[in-house]
This record gives C-alpha cells, structure tokens and sequence, in this order.
C-alpha cells in the first residue's frame, strides 16, 4: 500500500500538498454531515472522514499526525450534531490503534485491506456508543442508544472505503507522494 | 505507554499522542458539561450553509420522494380505497368536533374560564435531515431572525415533530420526538394519565407512565401535558401503542421523514406573578376582606392584613383566583 513514488509537486507546492491529508479528512466530514437525506432517512450517512485518517495514518503518517486526527474528529462532532467529543475520541483512539498495527495494516491488500478498515472502524463506532452509552447509563431516566442504527453506519463506511480510497490513492501518487523515510 | 510515544515520534507528530488523547477525553467532558461552545458553532456551520440547502433541497426533496413511493405503486389501488373511507369517516368527525368546539366555548364562556394562551407561529420550511447513530434532527429555515427559539415546539399538519433545541440567525435544529435525548410530559387521554414520552431512536417513542397502577388501551390518544410551561397544553402527539413486553410506547402521528413545512409554535407562557400578602387567603378565596383588628388588642396580628387594598378586591373573584392554577 506504501506508494514508492516521489511526490510530483513541485517544491513551492510542498507546504500546500501537506495539508491535503486533513483537507480530505475536513471534506469527508462535510460531505458526510450535509443534512440531505437521500433514501429518506432509513440509510445513515458514512463515516467518510474516518477514511483519510486510516488512509494517510497509513501512507503518509507524517502528514496525519494526531493533532489532524483531532482536528478532524472536532470537524464530524461540529458538523454532525450528535454528543460532543464523541467522535473526535474515536478518531484518535481509532488513530492509535491503527497507528500501533500500522505494519500490520499496511502490508494488507484486496479483501483483507477492506476488512482491516472494516475492523478499524468497527473499533471507532465501538469507542463511540460506549462513550454514549456510558453517559446514557450515568443520567436517570436515559435510554441506551440502539445498537442496529450505529451498526448501519459501519456498514455504510466500509461500502464507502474503496471508492474513497481510489480517490485518495490517486492523491497520494499524483500529489502528496512518498516521504522521504518510505522511497 | 512508550509504544505511544514511540508512535508519536515516529509521525513526527507535534503533538503527543497521549496528550491528543487526553485532549479528546476533556473535549467529551467539556462538551457534556458545556455543549454550547459546540452549538455556537455548529449554529454558524448550518447558517453557513443555509443558502446551500435551500437550493439543492428541491431536486433531493423530489428524489426523495420518488425512492419513497417506489414501494407504494404496487398498492395504489388499495390505498386509494381506504384512503376514501377513511375520508368519508374523518367528515363525519370533523362535524363533531365543529358542534363540541362551540360547545366548550359556551361553557367556557358560562365558566370565565381562562382563555387559551395566544401562540405566534411561525411557518418554516425543512431544509435539510439528519439521521445519525445518536441524533436525529431536522434544520428549518428560521432562526433567531425569525423570533424562534430553543425549547418552542415544532409541529406539521397531524401533530407534533419536536422542538427547537439550536438556533442560528437564520436557521434552527428540531430534536425529533424520536431522539434518544427527547423527554415531553404528556397526557393521555381519557383518563388524563400522566407520562413522560421518552425517545430512543426508534419510531415509536416510549411511555414512563408517572403512576404504575393506571392500565392503558391502545389507541388512546396522546397529547402533550403543559408541564413545566415549556410546551403548550394539547398539542396532538400520537396513539398508545403496546410494545409486546408490557410495555408503552407512541404512534407518532406526525411523520418527520416527510413533512416539507412545519409551523414553530412561540408559546411562552406569562410569568405567574406571587400575590400580594394582602390577598392571602381571604382575598384570593372571593371573601371581603377583614377590617383590621382594633389597635388596642394585646394579641399579635399575624393572618389579618393591616391595611389591604380596596382595589385589589375583584368582584369577580372566582375567576381571578383561577389565573394561579395550570390548566
């Protein structure tokens, strides 16, 4: 999955192409937290910023390092309403995980590759309803969130991870390149 | 631990790991002790995009409804039929609510009885729908430009929706009825019981009936209860529908996955002001009030006013007495 290429930006551009790893997680965010509702509401929307932080953690670590993480996690807690913080402690607690493995992650292609995601983002949306649910059990009265519609999300996101992946491979070889630890 | 450091290192990460991680963990503390950083700025992010939604709203609006109806042409016909009895039916109704409306009016007009409360509504348009894992919520096109604020009440045609719970300048966020985080006080009528409807992300929000001893049918009709002076009293919300484990939960009969404008009910109601010591009780019961005891007497004067005002005694006093109690 490593790419061996250099990157073909030309130097002047190099400042610019290192933020396009937290450009594509800012966008998922956006693209995925737009309030349109497409199937009437019986689809929940992807986790497409979760994409570029499993991407790039992979490919490109320097450039999604934990504060992008962060700073994308805050972006899908803002933009999509739900708890604060929720989403930004799966982000990075996801980022850690796949940060620790990332040999492990990196070294899977086809299938496997999908389903290394598929466990990456099981992690995230696990990390996230326990965090609910914890809060949910400490305030009287309060329900347990269901558990079918978070799992719909995390059907939704791994459906979403090869498309996005294209695109962000496509990026990676024709913008951001290798780092120079990688070549 | 030294693993994540090691990490950290090795990204070249500004940041260490375990201090983003630590930062996140104050981030959900923070948020749950002190959300309104992030409504602030999850009011400018819908703001911002308000004139986005707005025009891309009708092209999904119509794709929407065209993904929905695929699974009703096989069933026309049918519909079509009950949809005519079910009218003939609603007809008949509508004449009896018509006669029993000015009926309560006279009485209430016999009884000075206190006048509903006059409501502001405001009608907003459904620009965009969000059904997450742990929110679902609707953002309307009117915000606090349009006077509509957190905690009024959203309806559409049948019933209630929800309520207002983020306001922006031009744009506000509904919490739906079905919302893990959504509690009204309702009442469920005949028999005026007492509940709490609870949601937990499913369509049909959960009873928590106040007294365990009262037995529900299913269909009887649930309104909201005024408690609390958030939400006006008898707004429709749906039937009583048994859960299969002895439980209660709600048929909504507002559909918020398809309600294109709803109205936002401005209810505040008016502060009850305390009544003056003077008016307490004699006063407030209707009764003239005492002459003050002689001067002369040992005795402290404690219940009987010194000096009440003549003008606070009104001639109609049961009905001024009635303002104080929730209707």
């Amino acid at each position: 999955m490593v790419s061996l290429e250099r990157t073909t930006a030309p130097p002047r551009f190099r400042h610019l192409v290192a933020t396009i790893p937290a450009l594509c997680g800012l966008l998922g965010a956006l693209i995925a937290n737009i309030p349109i509702s497409l199937l009437g509401g019986l689809v929940p929307a992807p986790l497409l910023a979760l994409v570029p932080v499993y991407f790039w953690c992979l490919v490109r670590p320097d450039l999604m390092t934990p504060a992008v993480a962060l700073l994308i996690g805050m972006a899908e807690d803002i933009l999509s309403g739900g708890p604060p913080g929720i989403w930004t402690l799966a982000f990075v607690l996801t980022y850690a995980l796949v940060a620790r493995q990332r040999d492990s992650f990196a070294g899977l292609g086809g299938l496997a590759a999908v389903l290394g995601f598929a466990a990456a983002a099981a992690f995230a949306c696990a990390v996230a309803y326990f965090a609910v649910a914890g809060f949910a059990f400490l305030t009287p009265g309060a329900h347990l969130p269901p558990v079918p519609p978070i799992l719909g999300e995390l059907a939704m996101t791994v459906l979403f991870y090869p498309p996005s992946t294209l695109a962000m491979g496509w990026l990676h070889h024709k913008l951001v390149g290798a780092s120079r630890g990688d070549v | 631990m030294a693993n994540a450091w090691k990490i950290a290192r090795k990204s070249n990460a500004q940041l260490p790991l375990l201090i983003v991680i630590a930062l996140a963990v104050v981030l959900v503390l923070l948020g749950k002790a002190q959300s309104g950083l992030f409504d602030r700025a999850r009011a400018h992010a819908t703001d911002l995009m308000a004139p986005l939604l707005q025009k891309v709203r009708a092209p999904v609006a119509g794709f929407d409804r065209w993904i929905g109806s695929i699974g009703e042409i096989f069933s026309v016909y049918e519909q079509n039929l009950k949809l005519k009895e079910e009218n003939a039916r609603l007809r008949q109704w509508r004449n009896v609510a018509i006669v029993l409306q000015g009926r309560v009016g006279r009485y209430q007009s016999l009884l000075h009885a206190v006048p509903d409360p006059q409501m502001n509504r405001v009608l907003a348009r459904v620009i965009g729908r969000a059904s997450r894992p742990f929110l679902q919520t609707m953002i309307l096109d009117a915000g606090r430009g349009n006077q509509v604020l957190p905690g009024q009440a959203v309806m559409d045609a049948r019933g209630m929706i929800g309520r207002i719970y983020l306001t922006g300048q031009r744009t506000s966020w509904v919490i739906l009825l079905t919302d893990l985080n959504s509690r009204i006080p309702v009442t469920i009528a005949p028999r005026n019981v007492q509940a709490m409807m609870t949601g937990d992300n499913t369509a049909n929000p959960v009873l928590n009936l106040v007294s365990h001893t009262v037995t529900l049918h299913a269909g009887d009709q649930v309104i909201s209860s005024g408690d609390g002076g958030l939400l006006p009293a008898g707004l429709p919300v749906g039937t009583v529908l048994p859960d299969g484990a002895g439980g209660w939960r709600v048929a909504l009969l507002a559909d918020a996955a398809a309600s294109q404008d709803v109205e936002i009910l401005n209810f505040s109601k008016p502060p009850e002001a305390p009544p003056a010591t003077a008016q307490l009780p004699a006063e407030a019961a209707g009764l003239k009030p005492q002459a003050p005891p002689p001067q002369a007497t040992t005795a402290p004067v404690v219940a009987a006013p010194a000096k009440p005002k003549p003008a606070a005694v009104a001639p109609a006093a049961p009905a001024a007495a009635e303002p104080a109690e929730d209707r």
